[in-house]
């Protein structure tokens, strides 16, 4: 199982590449690569207990790529190649139905059916648990809450049906609207009561002895300064071609100064875990492979980088395809290839508390 | 000092936000400006705009995680965004019409009754929590938890704006309630469609393109929204009205009593 923290590096990965890629043959391998991923990977969410999507990956392109290119060659009436004409006199859809109009709205329905199947992967193989324990300490009160919210929902699940189960004993059915304040009305106040004793036992647990203290004014100054470089850099980067530089470096110095000020926040938060786990090779394997396909689809120095973007108007075309490209993006395959295989090193299962 | 701090944070995270949920408002003026370098933008922008919009969230809730959050305040909102989260599993599980979903009147409401910082944390943990239990978790996730996020703050406004003078009648304020819960009903399409109606494809005179005026890019919105969205937006602010409706007032009445029992402080007084 790789650690979440390659899964979050790889999904951004993925959601950067099909956000470049505007050529359909990358398109389609990065579809396929995050389909595979997702397939590789079901049994390892089966067993952690990831959360498998409403709508499959598969039936979402099935519908998203033909819908997204019919929209377009029914509104776009632009290319060379005709395919049909409609009357005219249709409004919005009438005039000539083209192929490229066509390609080129496919083209981006399999780029969102690219990113949608990412997430899938990534919601189907990322527990929940994890996802919280890999938030930065600074978010201390925040995990907390989420925390509460996540044990609470199958204890909320519960109230419900015994609040159904009671009504519907007293001969009250569910039909409109009107007939909802006997089942939410009992079911919030429950809640509501149930939240004062847990904030009970947290204070008596000493949790208000931390979490009251005041944040510093100066976390505070930090985060409005950041704030206000980023929007600087930014305007500069819009309105002006002489510094747009200048607008990049400071829309970095303000993310920075972000970050900095949450790693120092979460500094004070002394953070224990139960069964640590720890970083294996595998999951380095899966950090590289995402970086091998970071630099294919960002870098503008890459072999063949140009070959990402294509425009199939006025005339369609064969796509450009550079194999080093589409070999950078299979760097993206990693965890499908690395779910198969035994942990080197297997994380540590004795049981006992450890400082991270 | 430290009210003027955090008023300062809502307003460049609000600007900053707002930006990135308009700029392609922008974009016909970056062009002209840029003569061309506006069209270099529309590859990364959509990446830009979304980390833009993570770090407006961030800020946020940092600093309003920051301002004393109490182990009460921290249970009732966990308790109250599982509620919450519930009743997306609702609009995930049953089909409903159009863009209505259950999940903006209880942060609404909240808002309302604990105020704007509870209410922004509300609207935004509601949204990530269920987008986390439901598999929703995707790059629409910063711009709905921002947005959410907004309404439970806005609605903490209303409240605070009401109580300044005798309380109105609960009718009066399930009323102001609902107007409110429509609007945002809209409000929430109007601004989720910005981060893709750049580059989405359709007849000319409802998209985008580099070069047109602002003016006529507000113009061509206008008319993408009433042609692909209204509808399905009207369903979702028509949803809040019946919600507030209905529930509004015992809802209000059982938070406000609960508000009194979590405001509860026992003080020591230091010689």
């Amino acid at each position: 199982m790789l650690d979440a923290r390659v899964w979050l590096v790889w999904v951004v990965t993925a959601l950067v590449a099909s956000s470049v890629a505007r050529n359909p043959l990358y398109a389609v391998l990065l579809l396929l690569i995050t389909v595979i991923v997702g397939a590789a990977c079901r049994a390892e969410g089966d067993r952690t207990g990831g959360r498998p999507s409403v709508l499959s990956p598969l039936r979402f392109a099935a519908l998203a790529i033909p819908l997204s290119g019919l929209f377009n060659a029914l509104s776009v009436h632009f290319g060379d190649t005709v395919l049909f004409r409609l009357p005219g006199n249709w409004p919005f859809i009438g005039g000539p139905v083209t192929l490229e109009a066509f390609t080129y709205g496919a083209q981006n329905g399999i780029a969102l059916s690219a990113i949608f199947a990412a997430f899938m992967a990534f919601n189907l193989v990322t527990p929940v648990r994890d996802l919280v324990g890999i938030a930065p300490r600074a978010f201390h009160e925040t995990g907390v809450v989420i925390s509460i919210a996540l044990t609470f929902i199958p204890q909320t699940v519960e109230s419900l049906t015994r609040i159904r189960h009671a009504q519907a004993v007293r001969g009250h059915r569910l039909q409109g609207l009107r007939d909802w304040p006997p089942i939410v009305l009992p079911l919030l106040i429950s809640g509501l009561e149930q939240s004062m004793g847990l904030a009970e036992a947290m204070v008596a647990r000493g949790y208000g002895a931390v979490s009251d203290q005041r944040q510093s004014a100066r976390m505070s100054a930090g985060i409005a300064l950041s704030l206000l470089v980023v929007l600087t850099g930014w305007l500069t980067l819009l309105f002006s071609t002489r510094w747009r530089v200048a607008g990049l470096v400071l829309m970095g110095v303000g993310a920075g100064l972000m970050l900095a000020l949450l790693w120092s926040a979460g500094r004070s938060v002394p953070h224990t875990s139960y069964r640590p786990r720890r970083w294996t090779v595998r999951d380095t394997l899966g950090v590289a492979g995402c970086g091998l396909a970071l630099a294919a689809a960002s870098l503008r120095a890459y072999p063949g980088h140009s070959t990402l973007y294509y425009m199939p108007y006025p005339r369609l075309t064969l796509p450009p395809f550079a194999p080093l490209v589409g070999l950078g993006l299979l760097g993206l395959l990693a965890p499908a290839i690395l779910a198969g295989r035994r942990a080197p090193f297997a994380p540590p299962l004795d049981g006992e508390h450890a400082e991270v | 000092m430290r009210r003027v701090l955090s008023g300062t944070i809502y307003l460049l995270s609000g600007l900053l936000g707002l930006m990135a949920f308009l700029y392609p408002f922008f974009m016909p003026i970056t062009a002209k400006v840029a003569h061309g370098a506006g069209l270099a933008h529309s590859e990364d922008a959509p990446l830009v705009t979304g980390a833009l919009v993570g770090l407006c969230v961030v800020a946020l809730i940092v600093e309003l995680q920051g301002q004393a959050i109490s182990a009460k305040t921290v249970a009732l909102l966990g308790v109250l965004v599982a509620i919450t989260s519930i009743l997306r599993f609702l609009e995930v599980a049953i089909p409903l019409p159009g863009g209505f979903s259950p999940v903006f009147a209880p942060i609404i409401l909240t808002g309302y009754v604990f105020g704007s910082r509870f209410g922004f944390l509300m609207g935004a943990f509601s949204l990530l929590v269920s987008g986390l239990v439901t598999g929703g978790v995707g790059p629409w996730l910063p711009y709905q938890m921002f947005t959410a996020g907004w309404a439970g703050l806005t609605a903490g406004w209303v409240g605070s704006l009401l109580r300044r003078g005798p309380l109105p009648r609960e009718t009066f304020q399930v009323l102001i309630l609902s107007a409110f819960g429509f609007l945002w009903g809209l409000v929430y399409g109007v601004i989720s469609n910005m981060w893709f109606w750049p580059f989405a494809t359709g007849p000319a005179e409802q998209t985008w393109s580099p070069g047109i005026g602002l003016a006529q890019t507000l113009t061509h919105y206008a008319t993408f929204y009433v042609v692909t969205s209204l509808g399905w937006d009207m369903a979702r602010g028509v949803g809040n009205v019946l919600l507030i409706v209905f529930l509004g007032a015992p809802v209000i009445r059982a938070l406000t009593r609960f508000r009194r029992r979590f405001q509860f402080l026992v003080k020591s007084t230091d010689a």
